[in-house]
């Protein structure tokens, strides 16, 4: 017994802060209908700012009523007024990359403002974090436990006197629990929106205040896990409840302590406790919404089945109310971002073909390329060419996404993971088995597709943000089980990966790697387009536009699901053994969850409904970085602002920046090609050159 | 109105079926049979459990019990991909369109899925384009159902009395034997409902599908159906030829008083 205290007491900390977390997450969630992803970043801007202050001499209380009580809360009305606001009723993919974009970038950004981190060990709130001041039995209770518990206990008994007396209080008790019948009682949703808003941020800087002490220094990463924890607990909560996500929380934090008490020390230990959010995630996240039955205001719409919920996700009180039938279909279009079979202006759908043959841009993009890839070979200097390369393979990883996500509206975060799989293997059978390097690249994406298969099945019922959740925790889960084993990631260690030879021919040198990738890049394109024209684009086209309607005409919805997913995760696996073996090695640490957040937001700010955004994502990436690294130290950060800006901006173009640069070049070249045909007609000459009719693709139809 | 066909042989049964939802009862031990060809309505106030119904039918939801045959096969436990390729074709209350795609494409994807799996082999050699079969099939659907016209369109552009025959054309695509109706009229105009009555009847009499109709306009269902099922609560209140079943006491209090 006194074995379990010793080994739960240490968890109750943890558990405090996943607790306020998951309360926060909830809160604005059901407030205001966003998952608030930058949630771990925002518990992270005020742990840096109370450490700061008190690096710069302020004493704690003062540094914490600053950091949680005015830095939390005017961050938190910032990212709803710039940004969250207008994007409540939009798909998931919408409302998920500005807060991934935020997640990554708004720590650099504190960082940036405050000069650096302070490396003083963060100190408790109040007391001293080590001693010892009671003993439960015999177990030591340090002041850390203890300050860290009764902040909680007051904050806690603060929300219940909130939430039981306050007006506001039982409003936003309301609003979560039905957001519809709180807006036709005629309660303002968006000013408690906003008071939930500005509590749930509270509860974030408090959350990270509390967590800093914790660790030897203030670190973004522990602010990731730590949200990655809160989400867990906000799904055993199911999104709904405030008393379950507070306990689920709660349990967590204890439970993983346990588990590690318990559990023998080694690989398996280590890894299973981080990992523990994704288990609870795949058992939890298929009972979200199925809570139907809370709302009193279920039975009055025709009723959606699980399937519909699931991928439609929670939807405010103005959506569902309006979501009768018809309506909700056109509104659908506004903010869904299906760039694939159709343009967003609404144009008729064009045909994958059409959209490189027919556009002026094609020409353009065409011309650019040609050029890219003669230049390549001759004048661009080893580092720039190392670049080239580096972007061609992250161009193969970002089209995984083109398909899974562009194509068939699966958000997966755990890209990274498939291609670091496949770069391990590749360098793995490269190096103690002799094979060629190319084998051991093709074998890489096969296992990657087989690890694609592998998570597909357990989240097969899951859709849109939980799905992106299930994901993330799954990369998670590989971080630190799969990766560490010496036969896969071999940790901190890393795999070799050589460069490839065919015969007498080697790719060793950059411009024969160059080219050689250039070929594995137009493989995977071609893979993606032909997906894309054929039955199977056709199919997850259907099942994007409705999984129901899917399923009852005789679409296998399942098996084409797992079947997408392993050739994304293929092709992901491809990409990750080509960069591996460009730069000769591959650490788990260049294929973390953190990856696969940036390389969705990348490649969706740019544009994953096409090929050509995909690899233009992959040139921007790589060239951006490489750019930065020939500017001076201070501007470091600068990429995380331009990321954090561009994921502000994608709100406004959820079809990427290069589908409206390209609209806009496209609409110059018209018309100047228009002046000089009204020209020549005017001189008497030839009819203007036509671009001939959008062909539908039921080609043959008419 | 076809004269109900009491020889012929049963395509569906369906035993006791029930569907719980948490304490909710939505089906409570539903029998039924639906004739080849024969044309069924079921009618019965909001929630009765007739959306319900059709989801157990035709594979969204899983009954907690009681049984469906569907030509001679047990499909109670069957996928809902699968029924549908055994010639169950339905269309839903809350529209559920292809967001995107165009009219055809929809009826072309409803063709393809019903008679393949996934051809990902012929996709990734460039063969996955429709074939001139396919095409002629999707061709005569949309002539029979009047959509030509609007055929590259997409849905988005439709208004909702041709939505509806969209969904209508999907669920004929497969040459489905029995058809699921849920609510077509509701959202239609006077002319728009007796346009679809019309487009029905020249349905059945082409293809002799067995249609199942859920309907509140009662004119609607005087005009196609043979034979009346009426659900309350999630139970059978009644079952029989249309017109004894409307006259029956019962059913007019507890729907039909409702309404008057
Ligand atoms: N997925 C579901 N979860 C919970 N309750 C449901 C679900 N689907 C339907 N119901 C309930 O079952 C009852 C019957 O609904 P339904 O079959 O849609 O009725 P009808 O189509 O006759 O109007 C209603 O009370 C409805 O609220
Ligand atoms: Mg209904």
């Amino acid at each position: 017994m006194s074995q379990l205290l010793s080994f739960a007491l240490p968890g109750v900390p943890y558990g405090c802060v996943f607790a306020l977390m998951a309360v926060g997450l909830v809160l604005t969630y059901k407030a205001s209908g966003v998952f608030n992803l930058a949630f771990g970043a925002q518990a992270f801007v005020s742990a840096l700012t109370y450490v700061s202050l008190i690096d710069g001499g302020w004493p704690r209380w003062a540094a914490a009523v600053i950091a949680v009580l005015v830095i939390g809360p005017v961050v938190g009305i910032l990212l709803d007024r710039l940004l969250f606001r207008r994007i409540r009723t939009a798909s998931p993919l919408v409302t998920l990359v500005p807060s991934l974009g935020l997640l990554v970038a708004l720590p650099q950004v504190a960082i940036m403002v405050v000069g650096s981190i302070p490396v003083i060990p963060p100190p408790a709130l109040v007391g001293n974090a080590q001693r010892v001041y009671l003993h439960l039995g015999s177990v030591p209770v340090s002041g850390l436990e203890l300050s860290v518990t009764g902040a909680t206990l007051v904050v806690v008994a603060g929300l219940v006197a909130l939430f039981r007396f306050t007006p506001v209080g039982l409003e936003m008790r309301a609003v979560v629990e039905s957001p519809r019948l709180t807006e036709l009682a005629g309660i303002d949703s968006s000013r408690i929106g906003l008071a939930a808003w500005i509590l749930s941020s509270v509860l974030a800087g408090l959350a990270g205040v509390l967590l800093a002490p914790l660790y030897a220094q203030v670190d973004p990463q522990n602010f990731t896990v730590l949200l990655v924890w809160g989400i867990a607990g906000a799904v055993i909560g199911r999104f709904t409840s405030l008393p379950l996500a507070l306990v689920g929380g709660l349990a967590l934090g204890i439970g993983q302590q346990i588990l590690a008490g318990y559990l023998p020390p080694g690989v398996v230990a280590n890894g299973l406790r981080p990992s523990l959010p994704f288990f609870v995630l795949l058992i939890f996240l298929p009972l979200v919404g199925t809570s139907r039955a809370t709302d009193p205001l279920a039975g009055c719409d025709p009723p959606t089945s699980a399937v519909e919920r699931a991928v439609s996700g929670y939807r405010s009180g103005a959506t569902a109310a309006a979501g009768g039938s018809w309506e909700s279909l056109a509104g659908g279009a506004v903010t869904s971002v299906g760039v694939w079979h159709r343009r967003l202006d609404g144009a008729a759908p064009t045909p994958l073909a059409d959209r490189f043959t027919r556009r002026p841009t094609a020409t353009l993009a065409l011309v650019v390329g040609v050029v890219a890839v003669i230049s390549a070979l001759t004048w661009v200097p080893p580092d720039w060419l190392f670049t080239m390369n580096q972007a061609l393979a992250v161009s193969i990883i970002f089209l995984s996404l083109t398909l899974l996500t562009g194509m068939s509206g699966l958000i997966s975060l755990c890209q990274a993971t498939f291609a670091g799989l496949g770069g391990f293997v590749a360098g793995q059978l490269a190096v103690h088995f002799g094979l060629p390097v190319m084998i051991g690249v093709i074998a890489g994406g096969l296992l990657a597709a087989l690890l694609g298969v592998v998570v597909a099945i357990p989240t097969l019922r899951l859709a849109g943000l939980s799905l992106a959740l299930a994901t993330l925790a799954f990369a998670l889960l590989a971080d630190n089980i799969l990766f560490p084993v010496s036969w896969v990631g071999n940790g901190a260690g890393g795999v070799t990966v050589p460069r490839p030879s065919a015969g007498p021919i080697s790719f060793a040198a950059a411009k024969p790697f160059f080219l050689l990738s250039l070929v594995v890049l137009g493989g995977a394109a071609l893979v993606v387009k032909l997906v894309g024209d054929g039955t199977m684009g056709r199919y997850l086209a259907a099942v994007r536009g409705s999984e129901l309607a899917s399923s009852s005409v005789g679409i296998d919805v399942t098996r084409l699901r797992v079947l997408v997913f392993a050739i994304s995760a293929g092709l992901a696996g491809v990409g990750g053994a080509m960069s591996g073996s460009l730069e000769g090695s591959l650490s788990p640490d260049a294929y973390g969850y953190q990856v696969s957040i940036v390389l969705l937001a990348v490649v969706a700010i740019v544009g994953i409904g096409s090929i050509s955004g995909a690899i233009v994502a992959g040139v921007v990436y790589e060239v951006l970085q490489q750019a930065v690294t020939t500017l001076p130290a201070r501007f470091a950060g600068l990429v995380a602002v331009l990321f954090g800006l561009a994921a502000l901006s994608y709100t406004r173009h959820p079809e990427g920046f290069l589908d409206v640069l390209g609209g806009r070049a496209e609409r110059v070249i018209e018309r100047a090609r228009n002046r000089r045909a009204t020209a020549r007609q005017g001189s008497g000459s030839v009819p203007p050159p036509t671009g001939g009719p959008v062909v539908a693709q039921a080609g043959g139809m008419s | 109105m076809t004269a109900p066909n009491l020889t012929a042989p049963n395509l569906m049964v369906v035993t006791d079926l029930t569907k719980r939802f948490g304490g909710l009862v939505a089906l409570d031990a539903v029998s039924l049979q639906v004739r080849a060809g024969e044309a069924v309505g079921v009618i019965g106030p909001n929630g009765a459990g007739k959306s319900t119904l059709f989801n157990c039918l035709s594979g969204l939801e899983s009954p907690d019990a009681g049984t469906v045959i569907f030509c001679g096969r047990r499909i109670d436990r069957m996928a809902a991909w699968r029924r549908s390729r055994l010639g169950i074709g339905r269309t839903f209350q809350r529209l559920e369109l292809f967001e995107g795609m165009t009219v055809a494409d929809h009826l072309l994807v409803a063709e393809q899925a019903h008679t393949g799996t996934v051809r990902i082999w012929r996709d990734l050699l460039h063969r996955g384009g429709p074939s001139p079969a396919e095409l002629d099939h999707v061709r005569q659907v949309l002539g029979l159902l009047g959509l030509d016209d609007v055929a590259d369109q997409p849905v988005a552009t439709l208004d909702l009395g041709r939505a509806r025959l969209v969904e209508l054309g999907r669920a004929l695509m497969g040459a489905p034997r029995l058809l699921l109706l849920d609510e077509p009229s509701s959202g239609l105009d006077v002319a728009d409902t007796r346009r679809l009555a019309e487009t029905l009847a020249d349905v059945r009499q082409r293809s002799g599908v067995a249609v199942v109709l859920v309907e509140h306009d009662l004119d609607l269902i005087h005009a196609v159906v043979d034979h009346l099922v009426v659900l309350d609560l999630g139970r059978v209140l009644a079952d029989g030829p249309t017109v004894e079943v409307l006259a029956d006491p019962e059913v007019r209090r507890a729907y039909l008083g409702a309404l008057a």
